[in-house]
């Protein structure tokens, strides 16, 4: 199942990457470069977040700044 | 550059023909069994039974035009499941059906006598919860158990449960959706009132499941539990104590005349005065009618202004005391707060309410309740004098 | 500059709009009554002063660099070092944001219709959806705006309208029976929504007609707030003190209408209104955050970085919640303090640091002079 998804996950990147690449200029070197940079992060993070999906996530940490403003709300 | 861009093109072209297969959820109406009425009853070891009626499609394929004599087949049939909670007993329901249930068209929620008594509040809160049931289907309550009512086959209607909300929806006695239901138990009240259904016995001649279920009373709740009920003459009372009252015909016999005079409503409003002073609750109810002539009985001519005053502190007379007795049964007897009192004083009392919030099921049979009709004869009807007397023996 | 399209203060005010009520129309009264009650309807009131003060401090931050947007002029103020700082947290904002904000739409959809789609799937088409929006450019998103509000608008009427048969007034009685604490304590959670107004920052530069920018930025503010009040009062009149208990109380309300037996079941137009509203909210978020971030990193073109970012909001919106209780209970909780704090307690620090520096640097200047 797990490696169904991160299959999943590598078909959707390739796809981005064969449709996108093309269309960046060869001048454009630093668009390349970020292109690259933001594709493989989110790929990486989300194989890490198929195998261990219970991984805290940004609003956790959110939450854990704001608790004690939130707390007033709460009943 | 170029082969890459054409097979990204391709593959582009792949992913959407398979998002064009349609949505996922996709279900085929010959795959579903549309439930147009549901029936809770709880068993004896206190288990939940769900009984559903489900339309049959058949007439829609043309062919044999309804099964006429064999065996009942009317347009609709009934199955149960049993479970430890309605949705449980839905899974077991569904065993037994060829096609997904589907809640969409549920037009009525039928509680058994048991399952009512028993607490209503888990059943609700499923029919909330799933995403397919409405809000708006009629509840009601049925003497004996849900089952038997649903299985009835109706002679005019096409089921038992369009039956049910025909009924519910001529307002003739109370009407509840699942909603006003929530409403109520979760109001200041803490009770609710849910109309009653009763089988109608059959006609001679006829089998014994060709008949209709009537609302005939009205099952009153403390919590969400049933504690009573209350039949068809006290519930019109209690209308005029809900401010609900749609339609009633009302007979009076005048002092010193021979012969009934019927009226009916055509317009009634009930407005709630609360007031509260040194630790006493008191209601003062004005209940307001406007109502045509039906029937003249008696040799009066309606045309007197002085025979229409009679006539009206007749009626207002008899609507008190339907009013009153309601309010006995109900305020004394039951203790059930049906009518709503809770929520009115507490609109009008905030800071007093809350202090006796939590008494509010002792206080409430202590509430002076002050009863003022005014009726008001609008019309005669399409007659002046009564019909069919000698001129010389009307009453002018 | 990267983005080369124009558009209109119209244009600015109805996109707000439609991005603030499109999600807020849905989530805001149960999150609302539970705080204020019957008080519900004055809430979005108090919460509007929250969406001026927004408008307002966006406008002046403007008027000081009027060819420049957040990114740009937080480099400015605070120099390229807290400067790219702050950026990275609006960045960083945007993207969680978003990611809510679609998976607020995904749980919708997959609630309340398509119970068993996947809900990455149902996420996943309105993304690529809107990727396609921003990859047009901000003049497509407004004519866009223009083109769906309309419709919004008289849809929500028609479903107001239909649903005074069932509405009963009383509910709303006794109004402020705790004084105004309740209804205040209700407001806090609208604020968050009514700071998402904040987004004209990245959208002024590219207004054309500037001087009437904050007129329609006000303009908006009012149409949100009565929209929102409107909202509460027909859901409080249909519902009464069941609102909080549902967890889309105009969902609840609309599916209860019933005229004469044959008008009913007209949710799905509850579904087309959030469908099409959402899919404008996030493609003005998802516009924000790829030109914010092309501006960030110094890109020329932020068109090439559209489908990477496109695949980050996926992914945070799968993670930003485990279900929809913990998206809920987020909401409803610290959310709304997180979303002032960023957007508008930081806009309104950098004002002050700007007004200042401006003000030092003019007296040094007259020092010269003089």
């Amino acid at each position: 199942m797990k490696t169904g998804f991160i299959l999943g996950t590598l078909v959707l990147v390739a796809l981005i990457f064969l449709y996108e690449w093309p269309r960046i200029n060869r001048t454009q070197k630093k668009e390349k470069i970020v292109f690259i940079a933001l594709l493989s992060l989110g790929t990486i993070l989300a194989i890490v977040l198929i195998l261990n999906p219970d991984l805290p996530g940004p609003t956790q940490m959110i939450d854990y700044i704001y608790k004690p403003l939130g707390r007033m709300l709460g009943k | 550059m170029g082969i890459l861009q054409k097979a990204a093109k391709i593959l582009f072209v792949c992913v959407h023909l398979m998002l064009l297969s349609g949505c996922w959820d996709r279900t085929e109406v010959n795959d579903l069994a549309l439930i147009v009425g549901l029936g809770i009853d709880q068993k004896k070891d206190g288990k939940i039974m769900l009984t559903v009626q489900l339309v049959v499609p058949k007439s829609i394929g043309g062919g044999g035009q309804m099964g006429g004599g064999g065996g009942g087949g009317g347009e609709t049939i009934v199955r149960s499941g049993t479970g430890a909670t309605v949705a449980d007993a839905i899974s077991n329901l569904q065993e037994k059906l060829s096609r997904r249930v589907f809640w969409g068209h549920t037009k009525v929620v039928v509680f058994g006598e048991r399952a009512a008594k028993a607490g209503i509040r888990q059943h609700l809160d499923f029919l909330s919860r799933n995403p397919q049931t409405r809000l708006r289907s009629n509840v009601l309550v049925s003497k004996g158990t849900a089952k038997s009512v649903l299985e009835l086959l109706p002679p005019i209607e096409q089921s038992s449960a369009e039956v049910m909300r025909e009924l519910s929806e001529s307002q003739l006695l109370l009407r509840v959706t699942i909603k006003d239901a929530l409403q109520m138990l979760s109001g200041d009240a803490g009770a609710a009132a849910l109309p009653m259904v009763k089988i109608l016995p059959p006609e001679k001649g006829k089998k014994e499941l060709q008949t209709i279920a009537f609302i005939q009373r009205t099952a009153i709740f403390k919590k969400d539990k049933m504690i009573g009920d209350i039949d068809d003459k006290l519930t019109r009372g209690v209308l005029w104590l809900r401010n609900e009252i749609k339609l009633a015909n009302i007979t009076v016999r005048l002092k010193g005349e021979k012969g009934n005079i019927t009226s009916t409503l055509i317009r009634a409003h009930t407005e709630f005065i609360p007031k509260y002073g040194k630790g006493k609750w008191k209601m003062i109810v004005k209940a307001t009618a406007e109502d045509d002539i039906l029937l003249n009985g008696t040799k009066l001519d309606l045309l007197n202004p002085k025979h229409t005053k009679m006539i009206e502190k007749e009626l207002e007379n008899e609507t008190d005391k339907r009013i009153r007795a309601a309010l006995k049964k109900v305020q004394k007897e039951l203790k059930a707060d049906i009518f709503g009192f809770a929520e009115i004083f507490h609109r009008k009392y905030p800071r007093e309410w809350n202090r006796v919030k939590n008494r509010w099921e002792e206080i409430f049979p202590t509430v002076e309740v002050v009863v003022k009709t005014k009726v008001y004869v609008r019309r005669p009807g399409m007659n002046t004098a009564p019909q069919g007397l000698p001129e010389q023996e009307v009453k002018q | 500059m990267i983005e080369k399209g124009k558009i209109s203060a119209t244009q600015m005010g109805i996109m707000m709009y439609l991005t603030i009520i499109a999600t807020a129309i849905l989530l805001v009264p149960a999150i609302t009554a539970r705080q204020a009650k019957q008080d519900m309807w004055l809430s979005p009131f108090w919460a509007s002063f929250i969406g001026f003060l927004t408008v307002y401090i966006a406008v002046q931050l403007h008027q000081l660099y009027p060819q420049k947007n957040l990114i740009e002029y937080s480099e400015d103020i605070l120099g390229k070092f807290l400067g790219k700082a702050v950026g990275l947290i609006f960045l960083f904002f945007y993207l969680h944001v978003s990611g809510i904000i679609i998976r607020e739409y995904g749980e919708f959809i997959v609630g309340s219709f398509l119970l068993h789609t996947p809900l990455v799937f149902v996420m996943g088409t309105i993304i690529l959806v809107c990727s396609f929006a921003v990859r047009c450019g901000l003049e497509v998103i407004g004519r866009l705006a223009e083109m769906i509000v309309p419709v919004v608008i008289i849809m929500i009427l028609i479903l107001l309208i239909l649903l005074i048969p069932d509405m009963e007034v009383a509910n709303m009685f006794p109004i402020m029976e705790k004084g105004m604490m309740p209804s205040l304590k209700g407001a806090v959670i609208p604020q968050g929504w009514f700071t998402e107004f904040f987004l004209i920052a990245f959208l002024l530069p590219y207004v054309a007609d500037r001087n009437k920018a904050k007129k329609w930025g006000m303009i908006s503010v009012v149409a949100v707030m009565l929209t929102l009040s409107f909202v509460n009062i027909a859901v409080l009149f249909v519902l009464g003190e069941l609102t909080a208990g549902f967890i889309y109380p105009a969902m609840s309300a609309v599916r209860y209408i019933s005229i004469a037996g044959f008008l009913e079941h007209i949710e799905a137009i509850v579904a087309a209104l959030w469908v099409a509203g959402v899919f404008l909210k996030i493609a003005v978020f998802y516009y924000a955050l790829v030109l914010g971030t092309a501006q960030w990193l110094n890109l020329s073109d932020y068109r090439p970085i559209i489908f990477p970012v496109g695949f980050l909001l996926l992914l945070f919106s799968i993670w930003s919640a485990s279900n929809l209780m913990e998206l809920t209970h987020f909401l409803g909780s610290s959310s709304p303090f997180y979303r002032i704090s960023i957007q508008m307690g930081i806009p309104l620090i950098l004002l002050f640091i700007a007004k200042w520096r401006k003000r030092a640097s003019n007296s040094n200047q007259g020092k010269y002079q003089g």
